[in-house]
């Protein structure tokens, strides 16, 4: 048993055992053995905030490389190989991480290490000309996809523009602009693998149906004669003020209905201060009975859609978003006025200690159904470790959130989501 | 430098089987099947309606939809903002999922909040207020909902394609969530009659999956084994059949991409070439190296992703290749993707088989190893018609499936001539040559979204 319950709160108590390898590589393992499955994944801790100027965009397209072959295995037979094994296999770039994982039948886990250390060791012995010209079509076409040819698409882009100065780490996205996936080079591709893919800059998890000593013995082998490398320095970025001056900006596309966007920068992750922020954000955005729906959407019937939610940041400062769709004949002034108002009334009131105590039951569900599956408890473990240092923080989280209390997310919200601490989007419809 | 390792081998995978239910039924017929997952806190509970969509008049489709959307809106002992707080407070989710076949009504919650979450859930179910005002307001959101759905992309070319792909009196056609013509005639009076008629116990399931702590019959039957309805009138499915093949093009002035649907009439689980066509689609558009995938994205760096998706139905299905491309290459993409698709002079060959076969039976366990991922497998299998063993069956059917019984089964059912075609992007550049490409009959259409307002 590794839960216990008791009363209203669930203790976890996921083993979770750490080893580091002599090159610096961080092992982690925590055994399951409810279904004949493992997970592998492996966090490098490098994301969009380590790229350089006018790369914006590079670490997301040297992801797509990573899949391209190394020494011993052609393009594209790495996620072949691994779904011939029956794997579910991927990867994803964020502001602060790049993380590969794989989970699939335990006889396959061998074939897992060989591969993650393949790429480790010998990335660049495969790399050509070719195989970085199409993934980066590849890309661009994710960007198309997922960004460009979308409604309200380029929302995430005009909050990171308000919300940071465009030299800061978080004041790009991920996915980069494509002048700069176009002025991507090989060269950029050999520097970022050198300061960035060392076995000291990555955490490897191994969850599921293998044991400790059986884990830590296969990743030696597997990953124990790879040469540390030199880290590259994390950009400096100490923490910022919350945002002065209101800043404000307006777009307008073919888009069915207009909306309000406010964002708030907030502290770092990891603390009391962001944890109250974040069930701030939840009280006032998330679910059906959020402030938000409640007094827009099922109140004046004004908005289509709210919501509030925080994102968590470790260099330095966080995001906060709010929004909220306007019903036909609504404008998106109106909506913002009525979004101040319901943030201002919590800021001064603080929330109830039944809101607060809801939003500290939904963090608990949404934190068990996380850690439920090995493969996401796996991605977990990874994140800890990078950006906390510590693995077994996932197992007292659902405690850490218990101990906010009503005066701690008053006092938070005092602090950062004053009225000239947010800055605003409008989002218009083109005229046709 | 490092030594050399030689690849490793893949260990034999260990016997595996999907979890076996306990089945009992509740006092009023309500049948009750559990599944006892130590270790999972979070309690998957699903309700299973025999309600096929097919049950809304003509008239008023998304009926159901509206009406399932205003179940946890308030019940006669909770008004609505009460009730959500109530649920909210047990750390409880509440969903419904509405499908051709049937309804589910869903409920997630820590173990230790089950019974009292599962009494919310049970009078949102039963005695719902289904208040005038609600009502209106879940049709005007389901109608802004669906202005949303047509203004991106994806989703306008998939609407498209079940109308072109269904005979278009059959529901199947439609969305499940009802099209604005219909939805916009929903009334409070509509949605009280519908819940009267067609949500009760008879041909109910209960689905409890996860670490069952307390006693899952006594927690079950205290919900809901005294519910009642001796209005409930249960409607055979119907079953849909294929429209004749056309073409049709989606305007989107100055896309940047085009979103591509090339499918037809599929089939479903019951059908014995299932297991054949589930090989013969990962290895044509399943797999990352998959025929398709390999030439149009690994090879010509086309598209993020294309796949060959088979949408099986209680009776027959859809079939689709889908996915985005750039609009300067879309045409050629096309191109390329009829010639793929044929397999006469490329039957599937033995590893494309074997691959398929370990990807299948390699990603099982996982994804059964949850709570939730058991429920919705059992809840798919009851709205299907299938046994409670049917997972293992089919793994077992898979694993006989021959290279020659794969291309013969795609052959029966996919004709690369006679493919039904949707694509959603700008019909200045595209028509033309698209229409080059063996689619004389290419209708150009409007975006939905832009007709309005």
């Amino acid at each position: 048993m590794w839960g216990m319950t008791s009363g209203a709160l669930t203790r976890l108590g996921y083993p979770i055992v750490e080893h580091t390898l002599e090159n610096g590589l961080r092992v982690i393992s925590s055994p399951d053995h409810i279904a004949p499955s493992v997970a592998v994944n492996i966090w490098y801790d490098v994301g969009s905030r380590d790229e350089e100027q006018g790369r914006t965009g590079f670490a997301h397209l040297f992801e797509h490389v990573m899949f391209q072959g190394s020494a011993h295995v052609a393009s594209g037979q790495h996620i072949a190989l691994l779904q011939a094994a029956g794997a579910v296999v991927n990867a994803t770039t964020w502001f602060d991480r790049t993380n590969y994982f794989e989970t699939l039948p335990t006889g396959g886990l061998d074939l897992a290490l060989w591969l993650e250390a393949d790429r480790m060791a010998t990335l660049l012995d495969a790399l050509t000309q070719e195989n970085l010209d199409n993934q980066r079509e590849v890309v661009k076409e994710e960007k198309r996809q997922r960004y460009d040819n979308v409604p309200y698409g380029d929302v995430m882009e005009l909050l990171n523009t308000l919300t940071f100065p465009p030299d800061h780490p978080y004041g790009h996205t991920t996915i980069g602009s494509m002048e700069d996936l176009d002025a991507a080079t090989l060269e950029d591709v050999h520097g970022f693998f050198r300061r960035h893919y060392v076995p000291n800059n990555a955490v490897l998890s191994i969850v599921g149906d293998v044991e400790p000593e059986d884990a830590f013995e296969r990743a030696e082998i597997y990953f124990g004669h790879l040469e540390p490398g030199t880290k590259a320095p994390k950009p400096e970025a100490g923490p910022m003020e919350a945002l002065s001056g209101m800043p404000r900006t307006e777009a307008s596309d073919k888009v069915p209905a207009e909306a309000v966007y406010f964002s708030w920068r907030l502290p770092a992750r990891g603390g009391g201060v962001f944890d109250a922020l974040d069930l701030a954000f939840s009280i006032l955005g998330h679910g059906q009975t959020s402030r938000l729906y409640k007094q827009l959407v099922r109140g004046t019937e004004h908005a289509e859609g709210t919501s509030a939610s925080t994102m968590g940041l470790i260099g330095g400062t966080s995001f906060g978003f709010s929004y909220a769709r306007a019903r036909d004949g609504i404008s998106p002034e109106q909506l913002e006025e009525e979004m101040a108002e319901l943030i201002a009334q919590l800021l001064s009131e603080g929330p109830t200690d039944e809101e607060l105590r809801r939003a500290k039951a939904q963090f608990e569900r949404h934190w068990l159904h996380e850690l439920a599956r090995i493969d996401s408890r796996a991605d977990a473990l990874g994140e800890y470790a990078t950006l906390h240092g510590d693995p077994r923080l996932i197992n007292s989280r659902i405690a850490e959130i218990a101990a906010v209390d009503n005066d701690d997310v008053r006092r938070a919200m005092q602090e950062w989501l004053r009225p000239d601490q947010r800055a605003t989007l409008i989002y218009r419809q083109e005229a046709s | 430098m490092r030594d050399f390792l030689p690849r490793p081998a893949i260990a034999p995978a260990v016997v595996w089987a999907f979890p076996a239910p306990q089945r009992a039924q509740l006092s009023n017929g309500i049948e009750l099947m559990t599944f006892d997952l130590p270790g999972q806190h979070v309690i998957s509970a699903h309700l299973v309606l025999d309600l096929p969509l097919n049950a809304e008049p003509r008239d008023i489709e998304g009926v159901a939809t509206i009406c399932a959307r205003t179940l946890d809106e308030g019940t006669l002992h909770h008004n609505g903002e009460e009730f959500a707080e109530l649920l909210e407070t047990e750390g409880a989710g509440f969903g419904v999922d509405l499908s051709l076949s049937g309804a589910q009504i869903i409920l997630d919650v820590p173990a230790s909040h089950l019974d009292r979450a599962l009494h919310l859930f049970a009078e949102a179910v039963t005695e719902p207020s289904l208040a005038e005002r609600d009502i209106n307001r879940h049709v005007q959101l389901r109608l802004a909902e669906i202005e949303q759905a047509q203004a991106n992309p994806a989703q306008a070319a998939s609407i498209a394609f079940r109308a072109a792909v269904f005979e278009q009196s059959k529901r199947a056609a439609r969305m499940n969530g009802g099209e604005p013509e219909t939805v916009g005639q929903v009334t409070p009076e509509a949605v009280s009659a519908f819940h009267r008629d067609h949500f009760g116990p008879a041909g109910a399931t209960l689905i409890l999956a996860g670490d069952l702590i307390d006693n899952p019959i006594a927690v079950a039957e205290g919900s809901l084994g005294s519910w009642h309805n001796d209005d409930q009138r249960r409607v055979m499915i119907e079953d849909p059949t294929p429209a004749a093949r056309r073409a049709v093009l989606i305007d989107r002035p100055g896309a940047v991409q085009a979103d591509l649907r090339l499918g037809g009439f599929g089939i479903d689980r019951l059908d014995p070439r299932w297991s054949e066509i589930s090989v013969a689609s990962y290895a044509m558009g399943g797999a990352f190296l998959s025929r398709l995938n390999a030439v149009l994205r690994e090879e010509k760096g086309y598209t993020y992703g294309v796949r060959m998706n088979f949408g099986p139905l209680r009776r027959g299905g859809s079939f689709a290749i889908q996915g985005s491309f750039r609009t300067e290459v879309i045409v050629d993409a096309l191109a390329i993707t009829q010639e793929l698709i044929k397999v006469d002079n490329v039957p599937f060959t033995s590893q494309e088989v074997s691959d398929a076969v370990a990807f299948f039976t390699g990603v099982s366990p996982l994804r059964y190893a949850t709570a939730e991922g058991v429920a919705d497998q059992a809840a798919t299998q009851i709205l299907a018609g299938l046994p409670d063993d049917y997972v293992d069956r089919s793994l077992a059917l898979l694993r006989s499936v021959t290279p020659e019984a794969a291309t013969e089964a795609y052959r029966s059912i996919v004709d690369p001539a006679e493919l039904t075609l949707v694509v959603a992007g700008d019909a200045e550049r595209l028509a033309d040559p698209i229409r080059a490409l063996g689619f004389p009959d290419l209708e150009v259409r409007p975006a939905a979204s832009l007709q309005q307002g």
